[in-house]
């Protein structure tokens, strides 16, 4: 059991790459669209934040040092300052959008307008940041967000043609109604979305903050490949309920009651009571992760004290970040902007956060003043590489594509 | 054991490291350093100085001119120089640069200290412990 609960803090981290507010509704659009034939996008993805969450959750457990503090000690002030500026953005587009999400999915309980929820949404996850404990908090919105797994259950229920996806997985290219930017826009969207830096900012804070040392190391790497594998495994899930329902008839998916839809056809009521409870627990959660990141990253730039360990007016400039985080999200959301197509402009500000935040872990992962006898062996150096290049022609290829689809419509 | 890495490289093993005081409490970057001559011409670092308006200075152009502005303004009308941290106070350099002696001998950080009575300080619960 103890077992179990160690690796909450790789699944939370994972839910806020994979299945929050934005990808739940990519991935099923992904579906809708182009049934399996984007899924290896998402594999890539996974064995990507695998290699590098892992460099990063290494460094942090054995040296103590969060991935910020990489940034800005290998990058210098100027191109950290730049990252910064980029992570952050990121950071805040998403956090708006988790909080409108957590806001959508209590509309579906209720019926009430969902901008009627934006305010309680976010004091409510502000209160859990203020005053719940780092690993209860990582354990219950963790666990909870396994409530998605009912998409794989629902996915058995609906009886798909396995055969069709196979065939679909295994073709390079768009379907007949579909063009190649379209194509590439939605591959570059499921990639950066799977690598987002918060995850690593949020993965080794969350390491320091569980004051992970050498001996951890085991808890460390089994954080990482069960924790990505898993959200990599529910978004393909996602993917494939939509593919099965909605691409024969064509239809397009934009809301996340489209999203649960094929949850309730093959499973009923119950089925549907748990996917709401999920998408709750994963926007929650991924809330709850950007929240704080927002906070790491400035506080850990500028050297600031942070983190949960502390009183909060000993990290008083770390707080206020947060809180911050929070009011201008609430005033984001309160312009009426759609929370699900927020997380698609911060795509942009990924292709400046994205190389600027895995250079400096791939070259501190091999430091010795670091790491000692723990760094990097080949195997890591070979896929670190080979992702950096992958990540560089994403982040390039990023705002081109977008400009060039309209945001893929 | 060694404590610093020699030959000390100020760039390399210094500048934009974290600070960490003698309980593990963080104080800062380094952002800039305080260099002096011995009396036969060798060059060695007598302090360290911490805080945006050292970082400002360090970088200069828009950007720095930039940062320094901002720091002064959250300092207030009263122009401290930057947190001195004395190089004898660093026990040990390594992937942080650690200190002999705990964060309250130290002045706390202007931006911090209002933070703390006027904001974070007042809503319930800021005393209790993390964990």
């Amino acid at each position: 059991m103890k077992r179990l609960l160690g690796v909450t803090l790789g699944i939370l981290t994972a839910i806020g790459g994979f299945v929050d507010i934005g990808d739940l509704v990519a991935n099923s659009e992904t579906g809708a669209r182009f049934g399996m034939r984007l899924a290896w996008v998402v594999v890539l993805g996974v064995v990507g934040i695998c290699v590098y969450a892992e460099m990063a959750g290494r460094v942090a457990a054995v040296s103590g040092r969060p991935v910020f503090d990489l940034v800005r000690e290998r990058l210098g002030p100027r191109v950290g300052l730049a990252n910064l500026l980029g992570s952050y953005l990121v950071t805040m587009l998403t956090l708006a959008a988790e909080v409108g999400g957590v806001a959508l999915a209590v509309e579906l309980v209720t019926g009430v307008h969902y901008l009627l929820w934006v305010p309680v949404a976010a004091f409510v996850i502000w209160v859990v940041l203020w005053r719940v404990r780092f690993e209860t908090m990582e354990r219950v919105f963790g666990l909870a967000g396994l409530a998605l797994v009912v998409f794989v259950v629902a996915l058995v229920g609906l009886g798909p043609s396995w055969g069709d996806f196979a065939t679909q997985a295994t073709t390079l290219g768009p379907p007949g109604e579909e063009d190649w930017g379209t194509y590439g826009f939605f591959a570059v969207a499921l990639f950066a979305a799977a690598m987002t830096p918060y995850e690593v900012f949020f993965f080794s804070s969350g390491g320091v903050e569980e004051r992970w040392t050498r001996k951890d190391l085991i808890t460390e790497r089994v954080n990482v490949f069960v924790g990505f594998p898993l959200g990599g495994l529910l978004s393909l899930a996602i993917m494939a309920c939509a593919a099965t329902v909605y691409l024969p008839e064509g239809v397009r998916v934009d809301t996340l009651g489209q999203v649960a839809l094929p949850v309730a056809l093959s499973l009923g009521k119950l089925g549907l009571a748990v996917v709401i409870l999920g998408f709750f627990a994963a926007t929650f959660g991924a809330a709850l992760e950007t929240g704080l990141s927002a906070g790491y990253t400035i506080a850990q730039y500028f050297g600031w004290q942070w983190g949960k360990r502390v009183r909060p007016r000993q990290a008083a400039r770390f707080h206020t970040v947060v809180l911050v985080g929070f009011l201008v999200a609430v005033a984001l959301l309160l312009t009426t902007v759609d929370p699900i197509a927020v997380t698609e402009y911060s795509l942009v500000f990924s292709a400046l956060a994205l190389p600027l935040t895995y250079l400096p872990i791939l070259v501190v992962a091999n430091d010795r003043d670091y790491l000692g006898d723990r760094v990097n062996g080949r195997a890591a150096n070979v896929l670190g590489v080979f992702y950096l290049v992958v990540i560089l022609l994403a982040a390039l290829a990023a705002i081109p594509l977008m400009l060039l689809t309209g945001m893929g419509s | 054991m060694r404590t610093h890495p020699d030959p000390l490289r100020v760039d390399f093993h210094l500048l934009d490291r974290q600070i960490v005081d003698l309980h593990g409490a963080l104080v800062g970057k380094v952002d800039d350093v305080e260099l002096d001559l011995t009396p036969d011409g060798v060059p060695h670092v007598t302090a360290l100085l911490v805080g945006q308006r050292a970082l400002g200075h360090r970088l200069g152009g828009a950007l720095g001119r930039w940062l320094t502005s901002v720091a002064e303004r959250l300092h207030g009308p009263e122009r401290r120089p930057p947190l001195r941290i004395a190089f004898s106070h660093v026990a040990r350099i390594g992937s942080a640069v650690h200190l002999s002696v705990p964060a309250e001998l130290l002045d706390t950080p202007p931006l911090e200290n209002w933070l703390r009575t006027h904001l974070i300080g007042r809503i319930p619960g800021a005393r209790h412990e993390g964990r």
